[in-house]
């Protein structure tokens, strides 16, 4: 764990999600810009992306679609990385932005050939990717892993979204590594405690992932992870660490009170509490500070 | 589309079986579709992309389009849009659908010794299917290339209940084994599949882990003709840690089979230092002798390093003897060592003269002494599906 406290910013502007549920690109940008800044301590946006990611470098942007519409990571907060990504110098051919499958990016609004200046958009199923020939020991299990975080990309930014999930309790930014292995199934016992900190815990991951930016814009606060349109709350945030864990822990503090201002009780009560938070962060794992002492949450409304 | 081709006689059956151990259809992640070379093309198999969307059955409702699985023990709780932990079965608005059905992607011609099965049709073929998937996760797993994968990772053929049957009975198979992978988890295709075949005179085996519930295994004893469990363990502790599954729904299992009347055959892979202390095979011989009776053939065989325990020796010679002594010395009478070709206890005995009454070698007959189920020797029926 580290010695410093994590610093996790939670920024939100009620204009990035409008009154019909439609994401408001300009606000969506200027919120992930002022996100970044306050994370890194800068003034500019693509200047705080470069302490994270150097200029040349290959990067990857692991999306989350799995829910297909609605509370998926949404296009628009995508390409306002991308732009951000290409202010700080890195090449626009040099990004991928990535998923399971092609059929699921599709389906959640990105399209192979979206950005003109060169990112691509690739599922692991898509002709010549797929997965790992090598394979990963992954705590007891073992697993693959896509060839975009293998071999594609040097670095990569977890850019998922914020969701309730009917085991995991959590999905968010952790959990999303699922989406890098050829098995998930195997890895969904036990509320999927240890194995969210397993999966992390891949030197592959652990080493490549510098930044988990958690889309918060509309949150599926209750029947997850697949869209359920009863339980959606257009909440307009940004949740944006370099500690996975740490993120995560304030990820779910948001979930927890958006369930509660709907009348939903705690995690806890309903048996789904994500304990493998604190696995990720204990001795073992090492993966991040999931104590909140060892948290310096930073809230700003833009 | 891509077309494999083979042919299949037995002659032709016997020389690939030496050769390569029968026809491929298949392979896991990234293989192409690939037929066996020399055998000609009398039978075609078309490979597909496509999963299937046919309703799973033995399943329930919960809220929020969520449903809980009732097919095996482990009642996986699966959200819209996610999988079981088999990886095969999917909930789509509330509905679970197989992705499998008729979508194999192994199908050999096997021996029904290979399964293995000794007191059933000695020196029958057995056409032999396999989907993507299975719903525990075994250290030592030899097909994992298939049974931890999910469907759109493998290359499938499009083989539906009634062209399985039709190439069953092209390639003078009397069986038809769902084996490879855990058949459990392509359930409904297997069940419709033996419905077939028997219509058809075409009989079928089971060649299964054992994690299924029981009335989904009372149903499916119906259909079937026999069924070879893997008893992996005799210990909670080596399922859960190194199967990733439970002990006690197996033995559940093992009891319903016997109560169903079904023939059944039991295979121990003896893993070096995991499972093979004279301890834990006295407890299992004594378990299979009170509950299952004296007469169940217990296979027990070799392991070779592969998957997630590679730092492990094969199974010594000395150790699966070992086992056998103290499975006969507990009373069983029917004990084979396996993945040892040539050892003597690949062949079988008669459980009251003692006299060998079939040699095997490997996978093949080399003498037959029963008559009708009789030993030719005492006069003494050996127990098992002779005809």
């Amino acid at each position: 764990m580290p010695a410093e406290k994590s610093k996790v910013v939670l920024v939100r502007s009620a204009r990035s999600v409008t009154k019909n549920g439609e994401i408001d690109a300009k606000a969506t940008s200027a919120l992930l810009a002022a996100g970044l800044c306050l994370l890194a301590g800068q003034k500019d946006a693509a200047v705080s992306l470069a302490g994270y990611v150097q200029p040349r470098q290959k990067v990857g942007i692991k999306v989350n679609c799995l829910a297909r519409r609605v509370v998926v990571t949404q296009p628009a907060l995508t390409e306002a990385l991308v732009k951000l990504l290409q202010e700080a110098r890195v090449k626009g051919e040099d990004i991928v932005i990535w998923e399971r499958t092609t059929d699921e990016l599709k389906q959640a609004g990105y399209e192979p050939n979206m950005f003109k200046s060169g990112p691509r958009c690739l599922g692991t199923d898509a002709r010549g990717v797929g997965y790992s020939s090598r394979l990963y020991p992954i705590g007891s299990i073992g697993s693959l892993i896509s060839n975009i975080l293998v071999e594609e990309v040097e670095v990569n930014i977890n850019l998922p979204v914020l969701k309730d999930h009917n085991l995991a309790g959590l999905a968010g930014g952790m959990k999303n590594f699922y989406g890098a292995i050829h098995n998930p199934n195997k890895y969904h016992d036990n509320h999927c405690n240890p194995y969210v900190a397993e999966v992390n815990a891949l030197p592959l991951i652990r080493k490549k992932n510098r930044l988990t930016i958690i889309d918060c814009l509309k949150v599926q606060y209750h029947g997850g992870p697949a869209y359920n349109p009863g339980f959606v709350e257009r909440y307009g945030g940004l949740i944006l660490g370099a500690d996975p864990v740490a993120t995560d822990v304030v990820a779910l503090s948001v979930l927890e009170k958006i369930r509660n201002a709907h009348g939903r009780p705690p995690l806890k009560r309903e048996g789904r509490h994500p304990e493998w938070l604190m696995t990720a962060g204990s001795e073992k794992y090492k993966l991040g500070n999931a104590s909140w002492d060892k948290i310096e949450l930073i809230e700003k409304t833009v | 589309m891509s077309e494999a081709g083979f042919l299949l006689s037995r002659r032709d059956f016997c020389r690939a079986a030496a050769a390569t151990g029968g026809l491929v259809a298949t392979g896991g992640l990234g293989g192409a579709a690939e037929a066996l070379a020399g055998l000609g093309n009398a039978l075609t198999l078309q490979t597909t992309t496509r999963l299937s969307a046919v309703e799973a059955r033995y399943y329930d409702k919960l809220e929020h389009n969520e449903i809980i699985c009732r097919i095996c023990p482990r009642e996986c709780r699966v959200g819209d849009l996610e999988r079981g932990y088999c990886g095969t079965r999917e909930n789509r608005d509330g509905i679970y659908y197989t992705l499998v059905y008729g979508l194999p992607c192994a199908v050999h011609v096997d021996p029904i010794e290979k399964k293995p099965l000794f007191h059933f049709l000695p020196g029958k073929l057995a056409f032999s299917i396999a989907t993507a998937g299975c719903n525990v996760n075994c250290k030592f797993c030899q097909n994992w290339d298939i049974s931890q994968f999910r469907p759109e990772q493998t290359r499938n053929v499009d083989l539906p209940p009634e062209r399985v049957v039709e190439l069953a009975i092209k390639s003078n198979s009397a069986v038809i084994a769902y084996t490879y992978s855990e058949p459990i988890i392509f359930y409904e295709y297997m069940y419709d599949t033996a419905k077939l075949g028997h219509q058809r005179g075409v009989r079928s085996v089971m060649i299964t882990g054992g994690h299924i519930s029981e009335k989904p295994l009372v149903d499916l004893c119906g259909q079937l003709d026999a069924i070879k469990v893997d008893l992996k363990s005799f210990s909670e502790k080596y399922y859960q840690d190194i199967v990733h599954g439970e002990l006690k729904p197996v033995l559940d299992a093992l009891v319903t089979i016997k109560k169903q009347g079904l023939w059944q055959e039991i295979v121990y892979l003896v893993v070096p230092t995991l499972n093979d202390s004279e301890k834990e095979f006295k407890e299992l011989c004594q378990w299979i002798l009170t509950e299952l009776g004296d007469s169940v053939p217990i296979h027990f065989t070799r392991f070779h390093p592969t998957y997630l325990l590679k730092n492990l020796p094969p199974t010594p010679t000395a150790t699966l003897e070992t086992a056998c002594d103290i499975a006969l010395a507990a009373g069983l009478k029917y004990v084979y060592i396996g993945n040892v070709p040539g050892h003597k206890r690949e062949s079988t005995h008669c459980g009251s003269c003692g006299k060998k009454v079939i040699g095997r070698y490997g996978f093949y007959i080399t003498e037959y002494h029963l008559q009708g189920g009789v030993c030719k020797y005492c006069g003494k029926p050996v127990p098992g599906v002779w005809a």
